[in-house]
């Protein structure tokens, strides 16, 4: 074992873990109990992923926090954690997504143990994802963190769940059955006899061609999880159907995953493949930007049009990708963060919504505000920062994105300009017919949200306020991955 | 030797031929049962024989075992017939159709 | 000692000018959203720092040579630099002056308007989230500070113009807005992009320099300079995307008199001035912008002319008035421009506030009902509306007279008459139009009996009424100041273009051409037993033409409605269920399908496979043994 201080990462892990089995030793029917105690240990990582990012080094970069251990040595096996520039503003997200999730679930009464026992599962999939170094341990995250989607949708889940549930669960490993021959493929190719990521990525280890056809599996196989179009129809059922908690985490983070993946895995191994790619995902793209912002001007469901609107935030990760820059990069990441905070804001406020009008059709509500004022508040500022109203994280990301994508593609940087057009008419036409107009009969005895379940909102509103205020404290984090990485491309 | 080597090979084959006719084209599930088991008989009358011609008695305690697994076979085989008739009313295989 | 002490109390200043507001949008909306006279004290507090601040700068700097730049550390990310910073310069401080006190005025003003207004907290933390983003806006240094402020002054416009969210209307007036001037903004935003890629960065300074003809070609200024004005078209609502102002009146009408005519909608023309020289640069953008602010002026003064609604004259002037403004600055008169704008934002917002006692107290927008109930009674706003109607005219010696004036003398310098001719004339139909509304006010209507009324006592007059004073002295004196303004803007770069040949005859011209709109108008609503119908309303199809706005709404309405929400959004939506959707539920439906039909091989036919077992086993040993 090679530690250097305190293994904070897998502390991570840890505290879920341990999470997880004491949810499984309380009684089932405790369920106060079982919120309590998922409260406290997603509080804990939340803490852990927090110290992480301000504890990080930033003038000297590269990888901290370094664990290794070597596992299985014969296939070269290695659990290796690190935290570099660009994991720890996804650990860092993962832990806001996790923890607020499991206080906006405060109200659920349904197989609450199981609930919070696959939440907590699901979870140290996605922090283990984030944060390990080494090809085979992501892929085996990976898979962690698919599996208990499927129960978490189709138990909990609302509209159509076994059909989403199913259908996500192919799409992932559809995408899943990509990345694990690209990984074998890769790992066969370098003759190294590791599945390292550190030593992957020498230059030199992988012939151009090699990194073209392992790249274009990599790309499709994450882009799947990442809602790349064509890819995408899993995403917006998903969100539909799944309970609002775990909207947040697969809006949130989830989708992360697979950007991160594309990033981490595709792009650190295979930069010529990247590189000879990179027009392909412009392309893709921009059609899901404006795809995505047009499908989602005509849906008749609240959570659809989150879903859509996903989709079409996706894109704008993606055409950062696509740049081959720093400032794609930095806009790429930027963006998964913001966009995973507003978006779990988004579903967040849906929740309260829901639970009280126990509808989603957008006709059905409206009049909101008069009933609800401080939950419409959290809608609508998140919905101000899907448009992409600066102040709020989400327009540093598209901001910076938007820069790099003029430079590099002008024409596609056009049209996702455009695209923000549509994106406020959607997003307005939400917000007029669900929280404007008179006070309806039916709502008219419906509480506000009060401080104790508003505390989610609040976290995540403070987060994306605090980082469209003061942007540097991410984009500074970011640079010191992006900038070496782009200036050791050959 | 009385019986010529030869015979018994001749025997046990036509034996285990008759016990998979019977087995592949009778059209109850006792009778497929039947054919297995006189199938496993020829088996069992072909290690007799070659017990004898190489004067070899492991062959003879292999027969002994068989005959103990024969019995446990057709007990619980004929325990599932019975039971799989009272189920569903038939010992034609061909109404066995639960993957329709 | 004493200089750096100044540059300090400077940048005090001017961190106080920008920030307080927010801190008190913040307060109001976290903590003070139930304590009414708490939220209106703390942003009124606010503001009040920040009009002495902005007049404090504006003393201090009145000789200012160079302009001031402060940058601050924002967002770094590679190789883009986005400080935040202040930039002091003639432009910027006279237009953080009158923000800051029109902003003072209406909502001090507001305390009587708003007064029963149950979201009344929600209304000033908007009104100081306004401040603070427009005080940003102004003093901007780079152009991304710009946009970012720009952004946010479009959501407040949205917040504020949907405040009585209840209805239907507003709520679909502020999404109209938005929506619009978000247009713009994409086009500004390319602009922007634009300009930065073949510069480097985006400081106003180096864009006006210049240095900037040397690194990007004619062609390359020309198409950024479109774009970027692109954000004027839309946030000053010129034409093709004027008319989501007009529709923005369903705002509270101190907002209207403060966003969507006096300060908010200005921004735009302040853009302009902002970086004339870099637009100047292009003379086939400034003949776009002349061209487009002529259209809009001549449009938006036909549709003034026929309109009931006391604010909806008054917003159509603001967008005629606009129009006016970019015709100056496109004509090549810098001080033309901004000298308007600083006249207008004066008796604009005055009219707006007169209007806005009316509809307080009368409960009617309707100019004929407002008479008809005795609006003129009310005698301070009356007073006032007709000064600042006078300015709005152009009749001396109000301010407007004086920043017209300037505006047409740029006209005549131009070639081509045709400009002077249309400036004219939109000075004609101005002064007819607002004392058509003025007459209608005043003159009373014998057809109609006397409704005996006394709307004095009512609450908030006097709050109210202070604001309108004040404005009104304002109108009234502001025109005598513009030689030492125009030497304060002399010292400035901004002498792009002297005034060089005189035209002694024109302010007569300008004189004569006022005073006939106000003889038609006194003509057809002013005499005694006037028919009360103008000659625009005997024309059965112009009246149409008009009062429709030239089908301009309903062609954006049936664009929207047919092009994108049936046509490119249905075409999506249907891609999305019919084909990619559809495509991968049947790919799942084979795989189920071809899964029954294999299983279906393996059924009732276990004789059939032992049968094929033993065949492959003999066959197999046939293989083997021989």
């Amino acid at each position: 074992m090679e530690f250097t201080g305190f293994p904070y990462l897998t502390a991570i892990l840890i505290s879920c873990i341990v999470g997880l089995v004491v949810i499984i030793l309380i009684p089932g029917q405790r369920q106060v109990q079982i919120k309590w105690v998922s409260a406290v240990f997603s509080g804990i990582t939340l803490l852990l992923s927090i110290y992480l990012f301000f504890a990080y080094d930033k003038s000297r970069g590269g990888l901290q926090f370094v664990e290794t251990y070597r596992w299985v040595k014969t296939p070269g096996i290695t659990y290796f954690n690190a935290a570099d520039g660009f994991n720890l503003p996804m650990l860092l997200l993962t832990g806001i997504v996790f923890f607020t999730g499991v206080l906006t679930m405060w109200e659920l009464d349904k197989r609450v143990k199981e609930f919070f026992a696959f939440y907590f599962l699901l979870v140290t999939g996605v922090f283990g994802l984030f944060m390990s170094m080494d090809l085979f341990f992501i892929f085996v995250w990976y898979d962690v963190s698919l599996f208990p989607m499927y129960l978490l949708i189709a138990v909990w889940g609302t509209t159509r769940k076994q059909y989403a549930a199913m259908k996500l669960t192919l799409y992932l490993l559809a995408g899943s059955a990509l990345v694990l021959p690209a990984i074998v493929f890769l790992y066969a190719k370098s003759g190294l006899n590791t599945f390292d990521i550190t030593v992957l990525m020498q230059p030199g280890t992988f012939t151009a061609a090699e990194q073209k056809f392992a790249f274009i599996l990599l790309y499709i196989g994450f882009g799947i999880l990442a809602a790349v179009w064509p890819f995408h129809t899993w995403s917006p059922v998903g969100h539909v159907a799944a309970p609002n908690g775990v909207s947040m985490l697969h809006a949130g983070v989830l989708m992360k995953i697979g950007a991160f993946g594309i990033l981490r895995v595709g792009i650190f191994l295979c930069p010529q493949g990247w590189q000879y790619w990179a027009q392909l995902m412009a392309v893709l793209a921009v059609i899901g930007i404006v795809y995505g912002a047009f499908v989602g001007l005509s849906q008749t469901d609240l959570k659809y049009v989150i879903g859509y609107s996903s989709v079409s935030h996706m894109g704008i990760v993606g055409l950062g990708l696509a740049t081959v820059s720093v400032d794609g990069l930095n806009g790429a990441v930027f963006q998964m963060f913001a966009h995973g905070v507003m978006t779990a804001l988004l579903f967040s406020a849906v929740g309260y919504i829901y639970d009280r009008t126990h509808t989603k059709v957008i006709a059905e509500l409206g009049g909101l505000s008069h009933v609800m004022p401080v939950a419409s508040a959290f809608f609508i500022i998140a919905a101000l920062a899907s448009m992409g109203i600066p102040c709020l994280a989400t327009f540093w990301g598209e901001l910076m994105v938007f820069i790099a994508a003029f430079k590099t593609y002008p024409l596609g940087g056009v049209l996702a300009v455009c695209a923000l057009v549509i994106s406020a008419l959607f997003m307005l036409r939400v917000v007029q017919h669900t929280f404007y107009g008179p006070r309806k009969e039916q709502y008219a005895q419906l509480a506000d949200v009060p401080f104790d379940l508003g505390l989610p909102r609040i976290i995540l509103l403070v987060v994306l306020v605090v980082f469209g205020l003061y942007p540097s404290l991410m984009f500074d984090m970011i640079e010191t991955a992006s900038i070496p990485f782009i200036n050791g491309l050959p | 030797m009385i019986v010529p080597f030869g015979h018994v090979l001749i025997l046990a084959g036509l034996l285990f031929l008759m016990g998979v006719f019977c087995t592949v084209t009778r059209r109850s599930l006792i009778m497929m049962l039947l054919g297995i088991e006189i199938m496993l008989n020829a088996a069992a009358i072909l290690l007799v024989g070659s017990t004898l011609h190489w004067q070899n008695l492991e062959g003879q305690v292999i027969v002994l075992f068989v005959f103990a697994v024969a019995a446990a076979e057709v007990s619980v085989g004929l325990a599932l017939i019975v039971w799989a008739y009272r189920r569903t009313g038939s010992v034609d295989p061909g109404d066995y159709n639960l993957l329709k | 000692m004493s200089d750096t002490l100044t540059l300090d109390s400077t940048l005090i200043a001017a961190v106080l000018a920008t920030l307080l507001p927010f801190a008190s949008f913040v307060l109001i909306m976290v903590f003070t959203r139930n304590h009414r006279r708490l939220s209106a004290g703390l942003s009124i507090g606010a503001i009040t720092v920040s009009l002495i601040s902005a007049v404090f700068l504006l003393v201090c700097h009145w000789h200012l040579q160079t302009p001031l730049q402060y940058f601050g550390r924002w967002v770094v990310s590679g190789d883009i630099v986005i400080p935040y910073g202040f930039l002091l310069d003639p432009v910027s401080l006279l237009m953080l002056t009158v923000v800051a006190a029109i902003s003072f005025l209406v909502q001090g003003y507001s305390l009587g308007y708003m007064a029963d207004d149950k979201g009344f907290s929600r209304y000033y933390a908007f009104m100081s989230l306004f401040a603070w983003a427009m005080l940003n806006l102004t003093i901007a240094p780079t152009l991304f500070q710009l946009y970012i402020f720009w952004e946010l002054v479009g959501l407040s416009s949205y917040l504020l113009i949907g405040f009585w969210y209840e209805k239907f209307s507003a709520s679909q007036a502020g999404k109209k807005a938005f929506v619009m001037t978000r247009l713009g903004d994409v086009a500004f935003f390319l602009g922007l992009l634009l300009a930065l890629v073949h510069l480097g960065n985006l400081n106003i300074l180096e864009l006006n320099s210049p240095r900037v003809a040397a690194q990007m070609s004619p062609t390359l200024i020309t198409v950024s300079a479109l774009l970027i004005f692109g954000g004027i078209i839309g946030k000053s609502a010129q034409f093709p995307l004027m008319t989501w102002l007009p529709d923005a009146m369903e705002g509270p009408t101190p907002v209207s008199a403060l966003l969507h005519s006096a300060t908010m909608v200005a921004a735009g023309v302040f853009l302009f001035c902002r970086l004339f020289p870099f637009f100047s640069q292009s003379a086939v953008a400034m003949g776009v912008f002349l061209a487009i602010g002529t259209i809009t002026m001549l449009l938006s003064s036909t549709m003034a002319m026929v309109s009931r609604d006391i604010k909806q004259v008054w917003a159509y002037s603001t967008i005629s008035q606009l129009g006016f403004m970019i015709m100056g600055l496109a004509a090549g008169s810098f001080f033309a421009g901004m000298f308007h704008l600083t006249t207008h934002a004066g008796f604009k917002a005055l009219l707006f506030l007169c209007a806005g006692v009316f509809i307080h107290a009368l409960g009617t927008n309707d100019i004929f009902e407002i008479s008809r109930l005795g609006g003129r009674r009310l005698k301070v706003p009356t007073v006032c509306m007709a000064i600042a109607a006078a300015a709005l005219a152009g009749l001396p010696p109000f301010s407007g007279f004086f920043s017209k004036e300037v505006i047409l003398a740029a006209l005549a310098e131009l070639d081509n008459p045709i400009w002077l001719v249309a400036g004219l004339l939109g000075a004609f139909l101005t002064a007819y139009y607002t004392f058509r509304l003025i007459f209608i006010l005043v003159v009373p209507d014998q057809s109609e009996p006397r409704q005996p009324d006394d709307s004095h006592g009512h609450a908030g007059y006097w709050q109210m009424g202070g604001p309108l004073i004040v404005l009104a002295t304002v109108t009234v004196l502001l025109g005598f100041f513009q030689g030492p303004l125009e030497n304060f803007f002399g010292n400035h770069i901004c002498s792009v273009s002297a005034h060089t040949g005189s035209h002694g005859w024109l302010p007569y011209i300008a004189i004569a051409t006022a005073a006939s709109g106000l003889i038609l108008a006194w003509v057809e609503f002013g005499r005694r037993n006037s028919a009360r119908v103008g000659f625009v309303e005997r024309i059965g199809w112009l009246y149409n033409l008009f009062s429709e706005r030239w089908y301009m709404d309903r062609f954006y309405r049936r664009f929207v409605d047919v092009v994108i929400y049936r046509i490119i959004s249905g075409l999506c939506t249907q891609n999305d269920n019919r084909v990619i959707d559809a495509g991968l539920d049947a790919l799942s439906k084979d795989a189920v399908q071809s899964g029954r039909f294999v299983s279906e091989l393996h059924l009732s036919m276990i004789q059939y496979r032992l049968l094929a077992i033993f065949v492959v086993v003999a066959l197999l040993a046939l293989y083997f043994f021989f």
